[in-house]
């Protein structure tokens, strides 16, 4: 079975994974006797959060954060771009996922790309440390999918901006000191053009969070009312009426699709296909185990195939001579496969756990604390977050094939 | 058993960028699907002419020695120019002396390699390997076909069906059974008089087989290239693999192309039905389905240049999934080319066959995940039975 990482690797790469997967071996914390959350998405009680958040303290305080990031902004400039080894080797490791994953991977490198200095100097540091949790204010009640229908208002004052509006699914929002927010500056413009990009300060007077739970029971993601919320005029992120064009390169780095993350995983439990065999193998079945039902065992390798394509597939995005009928192609179907390859692998999980898989959170008898059911159902979270399936099928056809829009 | 590793940058360089563009613009001129549908109503089913041409090119002998008149290149090499031979569905038996190639670097002699391997690469020998035997497997413990020792030679029984350009081949490597039981190979000069060669009616018209009947057809002692038996056999096979996918993966872009083409220029209900979802998405996972296969594709060739030995597991990879993306394109194609795809005249047809064929040969997807779901989780319960 595969090691995440198999590729033959220069000398000064190899010698650095070596010391982070030390570092991670000798600091990763303890199993802290509570339930932790499986990702970013179901962070619920204050001392999940705070044991989140310490340990992104402490990588960063060890210097694993922002390796890609200037210097000056509390980043390490390194030229080797050695940040996705880190969060290799965090995955590997399963250690816990690094808690600020929206200012880590979305809002940091987009206020990179978008920045005045003044707000990469005030931003970028404390989104490593995780002193400063960011959540995302895109999809709304009316805006799901078709996200540039968002209605979400923000009018300008003498000293800024006000908000009114309703943004939904907001994960982290209890919890975050700003928001990356979308909203309509110009209603007269067009769909697109009258959007604007902002960071917004979640302690605003006219801020209300309402937790949602999820289909697990599980909280985490929120709804965010804005009544006539004040920001400043600095809030604004690139130029008044550009906020489409820079959401769109927050989701490039939300879906995976540009490298110039901060560091870091979004799940603890990236599953593999490792681990379902080894799941297998304990799982009874007929007399055997799961391992050893013939079905079962050739849908298990369809997964092996896929997991090892997604992995091979990673090295080869990095060469463009292997990209070259379709130079984007890779980077932008990878959020696409990756969310339903861990779907699908749950669910078989659950299906090779037969009976056992119906025992839920908190039964003493679910096998491995009812772990695969959970990620089955949160595995939704992410094939229709950040754009549904479907929606990276629209822009796979129209953007890497030529295929007309649809609509 | 896992994936071995594999080069960060899978060995690329611009010399295989050099191969692919040269070859690609190669093959747009001299084989457009014009001409290949003209080829397959031919006798012959390929052209000579163009032969010589790809022999003189180098791809004959691309990863033969350059001792021999190859090139001395490596299986990276010989995945781009076999993904690109696959998009234009070239007729001309290049994979056979592909095989054939493997074949005597597996197992022949210094001498047998000096004598085969220049008139391979020069295009003057057309040479086969022939994969299957009487029953129609392929695999080591279903080669049924015997050679005895007589009279200072060997004597050959049984049949080997499906070998492409058998009826052209004025040389083919086989699998026989000895009387030890172990496997040899052999390669046999044809024609020969204890040869019955018989040509087969295939579903692909593009790649032309033969049914060959060996009665008691008497070879020399030096036909039998002299190493390994089944070691070789298997060796040749998992290159087999490997090649087989990197063409296959070629025709599900040429396919996928098509259909995309197609579904931009054709318009129902006053709008191109490239903008319906249903079609579009179908397209789609055509696509995904054709990267990620390429991929494995392109992994496994790097593994086979830089860890033969360990080689089997992303070659077996690499056919498996080609073997689920080729046919899964090709069924969209002519779906989605409507009543049209369903003709003669549209090119659909002739990707179909190739991925039938192509799918058929050396082990579909369901036979190697068997073979790696024993990598990845021990016997089956009939296995332990």
């Amino acid at each position: 079975m595969s090691e995440l990482v198999q590729e033959v690797e220069p000398n000064e790469i190899a010698e650095f994974r070596r010391e982070v997967r030390a570092w991670m071996q000798a600091n990763k914390p303890a199993d802290p006797g509570f339930k932790l959350p499986q990702s970013f998405l179901e962070v619920e009680s204050d001392r999940q959060f705070e044991f989140l958040r310490d340990w992104q303290r402490k990588v960063f305080d060890a210097g694993y954060l922002g390796l890609d990031w200037p210097a000056e902004y509390g980043g390490k400039g390194d030229p080797l771009k050695r940040q996705r080894i880190v969060s290799q080797e965090l995955s590997r490791a399963r250690a816990p996922f690094l808690v600020n994953v929206i200012g880590l991977q979305w809002a940091g490198p987009t206020i990179l790309h978008y920045g005045t200095e003044a707000q990469k100097k005030r931003y970028l540091k404390s989104i490593l440390s995780a002193e400063e949790i960011w959540c995302q204010g895109f999809s709304e009640p009316g805006a799901g999918s078709d996200l540039a229908s968002a209605t979400t208002r923000a009018e300008r004052t003498a000293e800024g901006w006000r908000v009114t509006g309703h943004k939904v699914w907001t994960t982290l929002a209890h919890k975050s000191k700003w928001m990356i927010l979308l909203a309509r500056t110009d209603p007269r413009a067009g769909k697109y053009e009258g959007l604007s990009y902002f960071l917004f300060p979640m302690d605003a007077t006219g801020v209300t969070v309402q937790p949602l739970v999820k289909m697990t029971g599980e909280g985490g993601f929120n709804q965010v009312i804005f009544d006539d919320a004040l920001m400043g005029r600095d809030a604004l992120l690139g130029q008044e009426g550009q906020g489409w064009q820079v959401a769109m390169t927050t989701l490039l780095f939300e879906r995976g699709a540009a490298e110039g993350s901060g560091g870091g995983q979004a799940t603890s439990s990236a599953e593999s296909v490792h681990r379902l065999a080894s799941l297998a193998k304990r799982a009874r079945r007929g007399g055997g185990t799961a391992a050893e039902d013939p079905v079962l065992r050739d849908r298990a390798v369809e997964l092996w195939i896929q997991e090892e394509a997604l992995r091979l597939g990673s090295l080869r995005a990095r060469i463009p001579g292997l990209n070259l009928d379709r130079p984007q192609a890779l980077r932008l179907m990878n959020k696409l496969v990756y969310s339903e390859f861990n779907q699908r692998l749950s669910e078989l999980a659950c299906e090779m756990l037969g009976p056992a898989s119906t025992l839920w959170l908190g039964d003493e008898h679910a096998v491995d604390r009812a772990e695969w059911p959970r990620a089955y159902m949160n595995s939704f979270g992410m094939t229709i977050g950040g754009g549904t399936s479907e929606i990276q099928r629209n822009i796979l056809g129209e953007r890497v094939l030529g295929l007309p829009k649809s609509k | 058993m896992s994936y071995p590793q594999i080069p960060a940058d899978f060995g690329f360089t611009e010399e295989h960028q050099v191969l692919r563009d040269s070859a690609r613009r190669f093959l747009e001129e001299r084989c457009p699907i014009a001409e290949v549908r003209r080829l397959s109503e031919s006798p012959l089913g390929h052209d000579p002419a163009l032969w010589k041409e790809i022999a003189r090119l180098g791809w004959l002998g691309l990863v033969l020695p350059e001792a021999h008149g190859g090139a001395g290149l490596g299986h990276l090499h010989l995945a781009i120019l076999l993904e690109e031979t696959g998009r234009r569905l070239l007729p001309a038996p290049v994979f056979a002396a592909m095989l054939t190639g493997f074949a005597l670097e597996a197992a022949g002699s210094a001498a047998q390699r000096a004598r085969f391997e220049p008139a391979l690469a020069s295009g003057d020998l057309v040479a086969s390997f022939a994969l299957c035997d009487t029953g129609g497997g392929w695999e080591a413990a279903e080669i049924e076909a015997s050679a005895t020792a007589r009279d200072g030679g060997f004597v050959l029984r049984g049949i080997k069906p499906f070998v492409i350009a058998g009826a052209e081949a004025g040389l083919v490597i086989a699998p026989f059974r000895e009387r030890s039981g172990e496997l040899a190979l052999f390669a046999v000069d044809l024609p020969n008089r204890g040869v019955r060669v018989e040509g087969e009616i295939g579903v692909d018209p593009t790649r032309r087989s033969a049914r060959l009947v060996f009665e008691d057809a008497f070879v020399s002692a030096s036909a039998r290239l002299d190493t390994g038996g089944a070691a070789m056999l298997h060796r040749v096979h998992v290159r087999g693999f490997a090649a087989l996918a990197a063409e296959m993966v070629g025709g599900a872009e040429s396919t996928l192309l098509m259909t995309r083409d197609y579904a931009i220029a054709r318009k129902q209900f006053d709008r191109q039905i490239g903008s319906f979802q249903a079609v579009k998405h179908p397209i789609v996972d055509v696509m995904i389905g054709v990267e990620l296969a390429r991929t494995h594709v392109l992994a496994a060739a790097a593994a086979l240049d830089h860890a033969p030995d360990s080689a089997e597991i992303p070659a077996r990879m690499a056919k498996a999934i080609a073997s689920e993306v080729y046919p899964v394109a090709v069924r969209r194609a002519v779906q989605l080319h409507g009543g049209y795809g369903f003709t003669w005249d549209c090119d659909a047809h002739f990707y179909f066959k190739r991925a039938l064929w192509s799918r058929a040969m050396l082990g579909d997807g369901a036979h190697h995940r068997r073979f790696l779901a024993a990598e990845l989780l021990g016997p089956s319960a009939e296995a332990r039975a």
